[in-house]
């Protein structure tokens, strides 16, 4: 025990000694959890509309004007062909075209179904599909409230969807809990591997490795040491969740910090592993982001595992980082307990337990 | 890397390896110090095999690679308490060993390990191996890129750590400090070629040995590789060095006539000498 307490307390000589290391700790959850979500927001706004009003009516007019009244839209140009709109829209002057045929309130008033006309530029697709959704709902409730009155007879079947635990469909809740695991990723994942390798490069590891240091000493120590040290990160990420985006109000402090804990172990352990079969740190840093790279984007952080192909969706089940997303998820927005995630807290314990066997057997003294 | 060789090192000794680069000392160091597992054969370190008991043998063994491989971002105190306390001792304990080296260290007790001078990182890497008071020490190339006077310094310290009963290992490749070490052991190629006191290696040099030198060295170098009788010509600081072959006639005043008469030199010197070690070393591995 000796031993471990003078690697521990080298650990955090060296950690503060640098004073670069112990800013990035704080930056990294604090700008991750403040500006990533007002960024990376998925609600369309401000989306641009080129109107081709070929009718030129009382009516084409009150529906451009409830298009440019919802909020949603900018009225960029007014055009009189389409070719023109197409034009604006070829300069990037224009994200949707919007062509009202010629004759639409006369057709109306005889009762003629008319057709209009929407072309949305899909290169940021999520803008095209969302604004033109948008767009199409917008003029289907005007001809609803043109229709509105006299056939209140026929009212049809309207569904009022509810969105549980989120709502409002708020994207920001649903990325917070996959930024405060990007936060546990980088600080537990990076951190510990950088350590190990730099003593490796140095030359300091020889030093260690012919000393009677026990190697699990010298493993856990580190693996001690950047575990506080997520668990601090973490706890930032989590107090600006709590307080900035009223994430967990649903209670549950303890099974997201068991389940915080048991990642980290298996984030060093992953570390661990990785620096035992680099000698340098631009391969450990390498080999590193590539496997936090499918970490991320393979288990349901940004994109949800069920709309996967089913191929992929089997590989989430061997991605530790699924169990954690889900149980974050689950605790923060619908305050789930212990009892209700049994399951992802067994197989994240199991994946720790395992990954750490591994590194302490592949770490060798001895060549 | 293939090591070849039998040969016990007494305790208490200072015993020096000597060889070019890539003869293998840094992996015989290596071996010695428990880091690298051979293959075939045995080796023991106070009695102890290195495979079976490396967990005592890592207790008793101080070692100082040839890479500065100290923590640089810890201070010089902080290295050297660390260092004492993975062997599980105290600073205060082992200060007397190191007093005569840790001395020159103390102005520096503060500053960051990765921003001293060579030479202060040399004592430094030193002072750090040696604090868990070891039985044996082993250093390789530890003067390697070291300034001439803290050269010296280390070789007064390493005499007299051998005079307080260490067994000290040292490698080098600068044959003049093969003679401050009580029996050098030659390497060439992973081989062992030769391990004796400096004196008796000397001593053991049976081939006829002169220095030649003449007003155009570097065509003298090329004439004297084609006399007849001279068996082996090489460069040494500002002479050359011939051996005469075994059996032949020729000697040190007909080498000189014969290159003032047939070769044309002026300013001919050539003078019969006692080999030294580094003679003895360019003549290993001949027969």
């Amino acid at each position: 025990m000796g031993a471990f307490k003078f690697l521990f307390v080298k650990e955090i000589k060296q950690f503060f000694g640098n004073p670069f290391m112990p800013v990035v700790l704080i930056l990294l959850p604090l700008l991750l959890m403040l500006v990533v979500p007002l960024a990376a927001n998925m609600e369309i706004r401000d989306v641009r509309v080129a109107i081709v009003d070929r009718d030129c009516s009382d009516m084409s007019e009150q529906l451009v004007a409830k298009i440019s009244e919802s909020g949603y839209f900018i009225l960029s140009s007014h055009e009189d062909t389409y070719a023109g709109a197409m034009d604006e829209l070829g300069k990037g002057n224009a994200d949707i075209i919007m062509e009202i045929p010629a004759g639409m309130e006369r057709s109306v008033v005889r009762g003629e179904p008319v057709e209009i006309y929407i072309a949305a530029n899909a290169v940021n697709s999520t803008k095209g599909s969302i604004g033109g959704g948008y767009l199409s709902s917008i003029v289907s409730d005007f001809s609803e409230t043109l229709a509105g009155t006299p056939v209140a007879a026929g009212a049809p079947l309207t569904v009022v969807p509810q969105f549980r635990y989120n709502p409002n469909l708020e994207y920001k809740l649903f990325m917070v809990p996959a930024l405060m695991i990007v936060v546990i990723v980088l600080v537990g994942g990076f951190f510990p591997t950088i350590s190990i390798v730099t003593e490796k490069e140095k030359g300091t590891i020889e030093q260690i490795n012919v000393s009677p240091v026990r190697k699990r000493d010298f493993i856990f120590s580190k693996v001690i040491f950047y575990g506080i040290l997520g668990i601090f990160a973490f706890t930032v990420a989590f107090l600006i969740a709590h307080f900035v985006y009223g994430l967990a109000s649903n209670g549950g402090l303890l099974e997201i910090y068991v389940s915080a804990m048991i990642f980290l172990v298996f984030m060093a352990g992953f570390g661990l592993v990785i620096s035992n079969y680099s000698d340098t740190l631009l391969q450990s840093v390498f080999m590193m982001f590539f496997f936090v790279l499918v970490f991320m984007l393979m288990s349901g952080i940004f994109t949800p595992v069920s709309s996967m192909e089913t191929w992929s969706q089997y590989v989430t089940y061997c991605l530790p980082t699924r169990y954690f997303v889900n149980i974050l998820r689950a605790v923060c927005l619908k305050g789930s307990s212990f009892a209700d995630l049994s399951f992802d807290f067994v197989m994240l314990s199991a994946f720790a337990v395992a990954i750490n066997a591994v590194a302490v057997i592949t770490y060798k003294k001895q060549s | 890397m293939d090591l070849e060789g039998d040969f016990t090192i007494p305790k208490g000794e200072l015993f020096g390896i000597i060889g070019p680069d890539g003869a293998g000392k840094t992996t015989l160091f290596r071996i010695l110090a428990t880091l690298l597992r051979p293959d075939e054969g045995t080796v023991t370190v106070e009695g102890m095999d290195i495979v079976r008991d490396y967990r005592t043998i890592r207790t008793v063994l101080g070692y100082m690679p040839g890479k500065f491989s100290l923590y640089s971002d810890l201070s010089v105190r902080e290295n050297l308490e660390f260092f004492a306390s993975v062997f599980g001792k105290d600073v205060k304990e082992n200060a007397g060993l190191i007093e005569n080296i840790y001395c020159r260290l103390r102005p520096f007790e503060k500053r960051k390990a990765g921003n001293l001078s060579g030479g202060m990182k040399q004592k430094l890497a030193l002072c750090c191996s040696l604090i868990h008071s070891p039985s044996v020490l082993l250093l390789d190339e530890p003067t390697t890129g070291v300034d001439p006077s803290s050269r010296r310094e280390l070789w007064e310290n390493l005499a007299e750590l051998r005079d307080k009963g260490m067994t000290i290992i040292v490698s080098t490749a600068y044959m003049d400090e093969a003679d401050r070490c009580g029996k050098v052991a030659m390497m060439k190629s992973g081989k062992f070629l030769l391990a004796a006191s400096p004196s008796d290696i000397v001593s053991g040099f049976g081939k006829r040995l002169a220095s030649v030198r003449s007003d155009d060295m570097f065509r003298l170098l090329h004439d004297l590789r084609s006399m007849e009788g001279v068996g082996k010509c090489y460069t040494f600081g500002d002479t050359h060095h011939i051996i005469l072959k075994d059996g032949t006639d020729m000697t040190e005043e007909l080498v000189g006539e014969q290159l003032v008469s047939v070769y044309g030199h002026t300013g001919v010197q050539v003078r019969r000498i006692r080999a030294s070690l580094e003679d003895c070393y360019m003549n290993l591995g001949e027969e």
